[in-house]
């Protein structure tokens, strides 16, 4: 029964994604975003059905609805500094569900790192890349059907074992003092993995200036 | 409340899926990758939230930072190559660099 909705939310939702992509010039009008406020509104009845026990389950509808609407947005929007903006709304969304369960730490890493240094860095790079609108390559999406059918087929594979037969257990137990327990975890089990981290980031932002400072000379390469 | 969580993460990751094979701005390529790792960091917290077995941990929580590190390596990375190719092309189209394929 559960794993009938699924699919049918499965298809809906492939269904609206496919008529949102942007496709020439024309408009897509009002039918993607039916089709994806159904399948939405199927997928919060379903995971309040579904959920047992702890959490508060209005936020998590709530945060959730969010980040999908911002991700349908940032994959659908045909000018690039627009997709960056409904990304930080993604970013928002998800660090709320974080802090929902018990993660604040991870939570204020998220923002701090994706929306404070991340996204700057892509707002730069579009600034910098300046196309005039309506390029071709951002008003036409390549093969939308396919891409479609194939992304939420491996969303009903992975459905199908979520909502399959053979339920999962949820547990469910409370957590301490968040932001200590995570630097004790960070200093003392994973500390050659902080230092590792460290390497990888000094690594990449040696190799970026090292990319982006490079002369180009002739118009073919 | 482990599989709302679960399937939320495997929508979004889907959903950065179809972005990065069907846009073709390499920018917005870039941004569906880390809308994929939106989808990860949510199924690494949940896990470590509500283990299948055992008490929670903080493994999930600090694998996840370490992959906030990688993802801005990769970003940093990402973005400078994107900046490069732009200077010689003029173009954000991925189809402009199609000449990399194989044959």
């Amino acid at each position: 029964m559960m794993l009938a909705l699924f699919t049918v939310i499965v298809v809906l939702g492939a269904l609206g994604v496919y008529l949102a992509l942007p496709r020439g010039r024309a408009h897509p009008g009002r039918a993607p975003l039916l089709v994806l406020a159904a399948a939405a509104g199927l997928l919060a009845w379903l995971v309040v059905s579904v959920s047992t026990g702890g959490g508060p389950r209005a936020a998590f509808v709530v945060l959730s609805t969010l980040a999908l609407a911002g991700a349908v947005r940032v994959i659908t929007h045909r000018r690039p500094v627009y997709s960056a903006l409904y990304f930080i709304l993604v970013i928002v969304a998800v660090a709320g569900l974080l802090v929902l369960m018990g993660a604040e730490f991870l939570a204020a890493s998220l923002v701090i790192i994706y929306a404070g240094a991340i996204l700057v860095t892509y707002v730069f790079v579009i600034m910098l890349a300046q196309q005039p609108d309506d390029a071709p390559c951002d008003v036409d999406a390549r093969e939308p059907l396919w891409a479609a059918a194939a992304g939420f087929a491996l969303l009903a594979a992975i459905g199908s074992q979520l909502f399959g037969p053979v339920a999962i257990r949820e547990p469910a137990a409370p957590v301490g003092d968040n932001v200590a327990l995570v630097g004790t975890v960070l200093l003392t089990r994973y500390a050659v993995a902080v230092e590792l981290a460290g390497v990888l980031l000094l690594a990449a932002m040696i190799g970026a200036i090292a990319i982006a400072r490079r002369r180009v000379t002739s118009e073919e390469a | 409340m482990l599989i709302p969580y679960l399937t939320l993460g495997a929508a979004l990751f889907v959903l950065g899926l179809v972005g990065f094979v069907s846009r073709r701005n390499l920018i917005i390529m870039f941004l569906c990758t880390e809308l994929m790792f939106q989808g990860i960091v949510i199924n690494l917290a949940a896990f470590g939230r509500y283990p299948l077995t055992g008490p929670p941990t903080l493994d999930g929580q600090a694998f996840a930072l370490f992959l906030l590190a990688v993802a801005a390596s990769e970003a940093a990375l990402g973005l400078a190559l994107v900046v490069l190719l732009y200077r010689f092309r003029g173009t954000l189209d991925a189809a402009a660099w199609s000449t990399l394929k194989d044959s």
